[in-house]
């Protein structure tokens, strides 16, 4: 009996210390198009959810270079609140390489300015601005660049019936987020039910927004274009005042940004390297050591480094959405800056990310964010039917 | 002591086995980690530097790499200056302040002011190797060398 006892204690010593040792870890969902030998799972907590059919890799060229002499440079810098960074991999010991280097940083940053001055909700007499705060029914000319970019928003509000939608602005304010900045810490501050209808019922106007290019003689009698947005007479009364649409391009902006830093890498024949946006966005070259780079998607639930899904990408252009950048949370629900266009509030689809590889980046930005409010059912129809030549993964709880 | 304890020691051997052994393996981690530390230690010239608050990244800079000191903030604790290639950092958390001067043509980072309790971070030597680090423990500022690997892997 006695020895029963203590075999029963060493027994119960030896439970509570492997409890103590196994952690709860929550499993979480993958869902791809990529085929299963086109990437590795690098996280034991997420589990492939399944691989969504139909897609088709598209026929790249890639360069053929002496590389043996490459080294790589880099520059670093901010605008549009985001930081930005180059890599280049050349032969920089030829005679004026590093002064040609220099020069291509200087006009990648010159670019970059072009467009905040172009989109930004932050710079004063930007497109943007003029748009957001000119009367309803108004027309205001733009720049090419704002124009471009408001076509490109235009074509992916129909492409993915409007869950992509850039006029969301003021459930976006609501909520906290863009320029508004401050986190409601309690239920009560959220905005109310009726006031988020009549923002997300103006928003669901967007495509009542024209966008026009004229050809206009100027004083030498030549002719030039000019480009003009004109604002849906549309409005609602919130709170006793009348609001008239606003809209906010900084998402397809920065994509966009980066398919032009595509082009002015081609500009200077630098075929190895990459480019990032932030970490939205990204534009990759060829890797010096080895072709491809590897790019590893991190786990959207933690802070760490800890990524759960690595493939080889080259030569293309990559977007990610997720719900870990920009959130709050109030009594146990995530709250985050992407707006569900169908409710009016942040999304709570249970897709925490979103990725897509491939095509034009500012288009990438556009399909992450309206994947993110889709949910798990339609996101996979839509991938399947719209974006085969793109590699996509999201994730879910 | 008795006179028979005394005899007792003087009959015992100086060492006995059990007691070589451990001086052994004292002897021999100590030579493990000597060489362990000196031979694995990166001695490349810094290439840039982190600094941490709290575990939380608030200024990264890369020396030829990043445009302007102003580009590496990352918090609204940091604020930076530069004059004749001198940038000067200053850390305020709260009244916790720390300044640390990295000179851009030497390649190098010092701490130069701080009014934690001992000042300890201000005696760490001069940054200049990538095995170099600069703690400040009770503002728990730590700063550590920027390594730029590129393996090719892009983590998003």
């Amino acid at each position: 009996m006695k020895h029963f006892k203590r075999l029963f204690l060493v027994l119960a010593c030896f439970t509570l210390i492997l409890c103590a040792g196994c952690k709860t870890e929550t499993a979480y969902y993958f869902y791809t198009n990529v085929p299963s030998d086109g990437f590795e799972i690098a996280d034991k907590n997420f589990v492939l959810g399944g691989i969504i059919e139909g897609y088709t890799p598209p026929e790249v060229e890639y360069p053929e270079e002496d590389v043996s002499n490459y080294t790589t440079m880099g520059y670093r810098f901010t605008a549009m609140l985001t930081d930005i960074n180059l890599n280049v991999s050349y032969d920089f010991s030829k005679e004026g390489e590093k002064s040609r280097f220099s020069e291509f940083c200087r006009k990648i940053v010159d670019e970059m300015k072009r467009f905040d001055n172009a989109i930004s909700t932050a710079v004063t007499y930007s497109d943007i601005n003029k748009f957001n705060t000119a009367a309803a029914g108004d027309t205001v000319e733009i720049t090419r660049t704002g124009y471009e970019i408001l076509e490109i928003a235009k074509n992916l509000y129909s492409e993915t019936e409007g869950y992509y939608n850039p006029a969301l602005y003021y459930n976006i304010q609501a909520y906290g987020f863009g320029a508004a900045q401050a986190y409601p810490e309690k239920l009560s501050d959220l905005p109310n039910d009726e006031d988020v209808a009549k923002y997300t019922d103006l928003a669901n106007h967007f495509e009542d927004l024209k966008t026009e290019c004229r050809e206009v003689e100027n004083a030498n009698g030549n002719t030039e274009k000019r480009f003009y947005v004109t604002k849906p007479a549309y409005t609602v009364e919130v709170g006793g005042e009348t609001l008239s649409m606003k809209i906010d391009l900084g998402g397809i902006g920065k994509g966009y940004a980066v398919d032009r830093a595509e082009e002015i890498f081609d500009e200077y024949g630098y075929n190895y390297g990459y480019f990032n946006f932030g970490f939205s966005s990204m534009m990759f070259k060829s890797f010096v050591n080895g072709g491809s780079y590897t790019v590893a998607f991190k786990n959207p639930r933690t802070l760490a480094n800890d990524y759960y899904f690595t493939t080889p990408v080259r030569n293309t252009k990559l977007s990610t959405s997720g719900d870990n950048n920009q959130f709050y949370i109030i009594d146990g629900t995530r709250y985050c800056h992407i707006i569900d266009p169908t409710t009016g509030k942040p999304v709570q689809t249970g897709i925490m990310s979103v990725s897509v590889v491939g095509g034009s980046a500012a288009e990438d930005d556009a399909y992450t964010t309206a994947i993110m409010a889709m949910g798990k059912e339609k996101a996979q129809e839509f991938i399947k039917d719209k974006l085969s030549d793109r590699k996509v993964v999201f994730t879910c709880e | 002591m008795s006179l028979k304890k005394i005899e007792q020691v003087k009959k015992d051997k100086g060492f006995k086995i059990f007691d070589l052994i451990i001086y052994g393996v004292i002897a021999l981690t100590v030579a493990v980690l000597f060489i362990v530390i000196f031979t694995t230690r990166n001695t490349d010239p810094l290439t840039g530097i982190k600094v941490y608050v709290n575990s939380e990244l608030v200024f990264e800079y890369e020396f030829d790499v990043t445009a302007s000191a102003d580009d590496g903030i990352k918090s609204a604790i940091v604020q930076a200056e530069e004059e004749s290639g001198i940038i000067k950092v200053t850390v305020t958390d709260g009244g916790e302040k720390n300044v640390f001067e990295i000179d851009k043509k030497k390649k190098t980072v010092k701490m130069v002011e701080a009014n934690c309790k001992g000042k300890q971070c201000l005696y760490f030597p001069v940054m200049n190797d990538n095995s170099d680090f600069i703690y400040c423990s009770p503002h728990r500022v730590r700063i550590e060398p920027f390594i730029n690997r590129d393996d090719g892997l892009i983590i998003m």
